[in-house]
Order: structure tokens, then sequence, then C-alpha cells
């Protein structure tokens, strides 16, 4: 049964933000939900899930190896919970495993919204997240060979390769459906953006709901939520998870020499998104 | 296999999979593995096709070309706790040890770090009794941590932490940056009298919560081996549930949560201040 969206993106592309969202929207309460219930959306590469499922200790296993199992994994979720829609948070680029199978199968899913940002943001806003070095994340931003967690890190192995081949290996893909969504565009046409996501993903629209799920996942509340309560996907040596959010920061801490290196390597890919414009400027 | 962690188990590799079909009824049929009372297959892809037969029985068909290294984990792991739950040897996710006299069980999902800290216990003076899978059994009213013929495993990082020389050490696979690391340990059973449940936070300093009523025995229930097997046998989870129970009324249990960056010693020394050790 087709029961599983997956909720896709590069790190620090809106994500979260559209989890938060999401769980604001589904509710009934006249308060924004406490960060904890993005829960209801939580990460397709989780550990714990694959031992109690695939009974063997994902760490144990390679990063390949664990990939042969993630389609019946994902099978066997939306089977349990065939009645309902199930949400999953996903970095992976869309990849097969050694077996040559899709890790996210056609039969379980429903549809895919993937977020994407300017990849100069993501990247500044990346360095902040794990507290690293920015020329460090563009080498990743570049990186083909690039992937995040394994090893002990409590989540499986994701593969991402770099910026523009996440995106294209998404785009390039016919057995998911797919929205991308501009992150840009959920924070200047936030009604319209947001809609278009609940139209798609089929959950019933109202207008009042999704007014009131804007603001209550508004990024300054959030920012109070964050700082008041404490996030749980904050990374210990990040100060916040929710951190500037705005449009163009990397205007504040890129060099010209540092934008070039993004800009030259995802050129095609930032321009068929809306981040470089016809005559070859910069749109953010 | 000259001798396998859990005494009495007779451990046969067969050439071909004749002893794997069977006409048993499953009572739970599971991604990897069928389960009934007395009878577990377990089939992973590309190494080997195992089973488990009343507790005291280990059959495996290695696939072609698999790692052997690999066998001997899942033998000593996934297997292992098919063996100890035909026993009904409540098996708990977790590193057990005796320290100052008291016997202690460090549980926490995999990659919570129980074994590098149970290993700094044990360079201060601790026993180890098991790695990663922990065994009790019961006499009247006494709880007692069962010794398996176990060897520790650790990341290359822990190990140097920990100061531990790695030259002899041998990789638990090829492809993983991971060691057995050997320890003496203790061959008699010990009487538990403490379980602590190791957790990671983001948070920067050290939290604990003592557990009571149902929220401790749900999280002694959480914290039991491959528990999706009880799910194919209904009597052993119907024992275990008396028995996880007993443990509730008589042995305190901790959460302790430790930060996600953090050195290894300093989570021991909370742990042992914590809870008095």
């Amino acid at each position: 049964m087709k029961n599983i969206d997956w909720l896709v993106s590069y790190p620090k592309s809106g994500n979260t933000w559209f989890r938060v969202f999401l769980a604001n929207y589904q509710s009934s309460l006249n308060h924004p939900v406490s960060l904890d219930k993005i829960l209801s959306a939580p990460v397709a590469g989780n550990t714990l899930v694959f031992e109690d499922i695939i009974a063997l200790d994902p760490f144990e296993l390679t990063g390949d190896e664990a990939d042969l199992y993630r389609p019946e994994l994902y099978k066997s979720i939306s089977a349990e919970k065939s009645g309902d829609t199930l949400f999953r948070k996903v970095h992976d680029a869309y990849i097969l495993n050694a077996d040559n199978i899709p890790i996210f199968p056609a039969s379980v899913s429903k549809e895919a919204v993937y977020f994407i940002r300017n990849p100069m943001d993501v990247c500044v806003s990346f360095a902040n997240h794990d507290a690293d070095k920015i020329d460090k994340k563009i080498t990743f931003l570049l990186d083909e060979k690039a992937y995040l967690a394994g090893k002990k890190s409590g989540q499986l192995r994701q593969t991402m390769m770099s910026w523009k081949s996440h995106v294209q290996s998404w785009k390039n893909q016919t057995e998911i459906p797919v929205l991308f969504v501009r992150y840009e565009d959920m924070i200047q046409k936030p009604e319209e953006t947001f809609g278009a996501i609940i139209r798609f993903l089929d959950l019933e629209f109202d207008i009042l709901r999704l007014r009131r799920a804007i603001t209550f996942s508004n990024f300054k509340l959030l920012q109070e939520m964050e700082q008041k309560n404490g996030f749980k996907e904050r990374p210990q040596k990040c100060q916040h998870f929710f951190w500037k959010g705005k449009i163009g920061n990397y205007r504040d801490y890129l060099s010209k020499d540092q934008i070039d290196r993004i800009v030259e390597y995802n050129y095609d890919t930032m321009k068929e998104f809306g981040y470089i414009d016809e005559s070859g400027a910069l749109t953010v | 296999m000259k001798e396998y962690l859990i005494s009495g188990v007779e451990v046969i590799t067969k050439q071909s999979h004749i002893d794997f079909q069977t006409k048993n009824q499953w009572m739970f049929s599971g991604l990897t593995f069928n389960v009934s009372e007395k009878d577990f297959l377990f089939d992973v892809k590309d190494v080997a096709i195992f089973r488990v037969i009343d507790g005291n029985k280990v059959l495996f068909c290695p696939y072609s070309g698999a790692d052997q290294k690999f066998i001997e984990l899942i033998l000593n792991g996934s297997v292992a706790g098919a063996v100890l739950h035909q026993q009904q040897k409540l098996p708990f996710h977790g590193d057990s040890f005796v320290y100052k006299n008291k016997g202690v069980i460090i549980c926490g999902c995999s990659g919570s770090g129980k074994s590098a800290v149970t290993a700094a216990f044990c360079k201060n003076g601790a026993q180890l009794i098991s790695d990663d899978i922990s065994p009790i059994s019961f006499r009247d009213m006494d709880i007692f941590l069962e010794p398996l013929k176990t060897k520790m495993k650790l990341w290359d990082d822990s190990i140097k932490e920990l100061d531990i020389s790695n030259e002899c050490l041998k990789r638990i696979r090829p492809a993983l940056n991971k060691y057995y690391v050997p320890h003496q340990t203790d061959r008699e059973k010990h009487q538990l009298d403490r379980l602590i449940i190791l957790g990671v936070h983001n948070q920067p300093d050290y939290r604990t919560q003592k557990l009571f009523e149902f929220e401790k025995y749900n999280a002694l229930r959480s914290q039991i081996y491959r528990k999706l097997y009880l799910k194919g046998m209904p009597e052993t989870e119907k024992k275990y549930f008396k028995q996880l129970l007993q443990i509730a009324q008589s042995i305190d249990v901790t959460m302790v949560w430790r930060p996600k960056i953090c050195k290894i010693h300093e989570t021991m020394d909370f742990i042992k201040e914590t809870l008095a050790l």
C-alpha cells in the first residue's frame, strides 16, 4: 500500500520547519504544538527501528549492507500501519542499493516533497549546525561521495553525493511523484507554498488551519521555543538549531572565492531552480 | 565452533539448506526471521541461514562467499538472543559487571556507549560478566547475572580514549574499525544489584532519573534484547512479565543521560557518584 510520504531535503533546507508546520496543521489546538511533536514525522534512517525490525545491529553492518535491508524495512513499516499515512524525514539522495533496488520503494511511497534551498545559504547554515568550518562544508557540498551519519551516530549511513547530484537524483527518478518546494518561497509566499504542499499531499485543505499553522510555525516563535525548552534534534555543539533562517544570509559569511566555488560546481541546477537568472546573475 | 558463548549449546555447520526447511507453523514471521516457542529461523542476506532449536542446538549454513567474521558476530548476537529466549533466561541489551561486589547492568541501545563505559569500569577494578547481552536468572527471590563466554567489542576511538593498546586486537569484521578487546570474564553468576539505562542527549550535562512503578516496568521491558522475537513466543513472554515485575520490585533502575559528546571516564565517574557505587 502506498502510504508513506517522504519529506526530502539536503540538510538545512526547511525540512524540520515544514515538519513543525505539519504538526501544527494536523493539530486542533489553538496554541503552537511543542517542538517534540515533529517526532510524528521521524527520521527514515533511525537505527532503533532498523535494529528492532531487521534484528541486526546496524553498527555491525557497513552502510552498503544496511542499504540492502532498507527497501524491505520501509515495506514492513508501511504494512504495520497500513491504514495511516506516514511521514518520514529523509536526507538521502535517491539511490539504488547494491541489489539495484531503490532504497525508497515505489510500492509503499505515496509521494515525496523535496525542499530545496540556495546552496550558499545551505552551506552557511550547515556550518552553524555542525559548528564546523565553512570551507569544510563547501568541500562536503561539492563531494560526489559525501554521506551523513553511520557508524555510531544514531542514524543509518545516508548517501548524500554533492548538492546538485542530491537534487538531480530526486528530480530524475520517475518512481515516486515529487513536489519541489523552494525554501525561499516558503518564506516569501507562505500561504501559497504551504497550501500547495497540503494539496499535493492530499490532506484535507482548510485555509484557517493553514493560516494558523503558518503563524504557529513562525521562525521567531520556533527560536523562542527552542530557547525556552530546547530541541532534541539540535546537535550538542550547535548553539541554535533555528538559527537565522533568512534568505541571502551567505552574503555575510562567504568570500567571493567561496561563492565562486559553489556556483561554478552547481551552476546548472542553481539556474534550473531560479537561484541564477537568465543573464547568469545570482537572484538571492 | 569450539566453544560457544552459551554453555551447553551445540553449534553445527551445515553444508545444505535441508535442515532449514520446515513445515512448522510459525507463531510470528518478521522480515528476516520466523519464530515459535522452541524454533527460530533467521535468514541473513548473503551471510548465512541460522536455526535455533530447543535452546540447545544452533545450525547454520553459510552462503557462498560469506564473511566468516560476520557469521561469528551474528552467532554471538541475534542468534544467541534466540537461544537465551528459548532457555527463558531473560536477556537484557546491556553490559554486566561486578564492581565493589555489586552486580550491575548498563543497558542501552546500540551506540549508547554501554560497552565503552563498562570497559572504563573494568579498567578501574570491575570484573566483566558479559558484553552487549546480559541474561538474568532467578532463584526464589534472588536475581542473578548469568555469565557468558563473551568478548567485548569497542570502536577504535574508545580504545584510544581508554588508552588500551590495539597492537594485538582483532577487528570484529575487516570493514569495520571495531575490535574485540580481551577481558577476563567472571564465570560465576552474581547477584544483580543495580540496573542503569544509558541514553544520550544533546545537553552538555549529565542527568538521571530513578524510575518507579509502571515507568520502571516499561523501561525494563524496552531493554529486552531482540524483544520482537517474543511476538512468536507467548509462553516465554508471559514468564518474562512476572520476572520483570520481580526485578521492578527489588532492583533500583535509573536512567542516565550522557552528553552526546563527552569523555568515557566522565560518564563512568558520574555513574559511580550518582549510584554511590
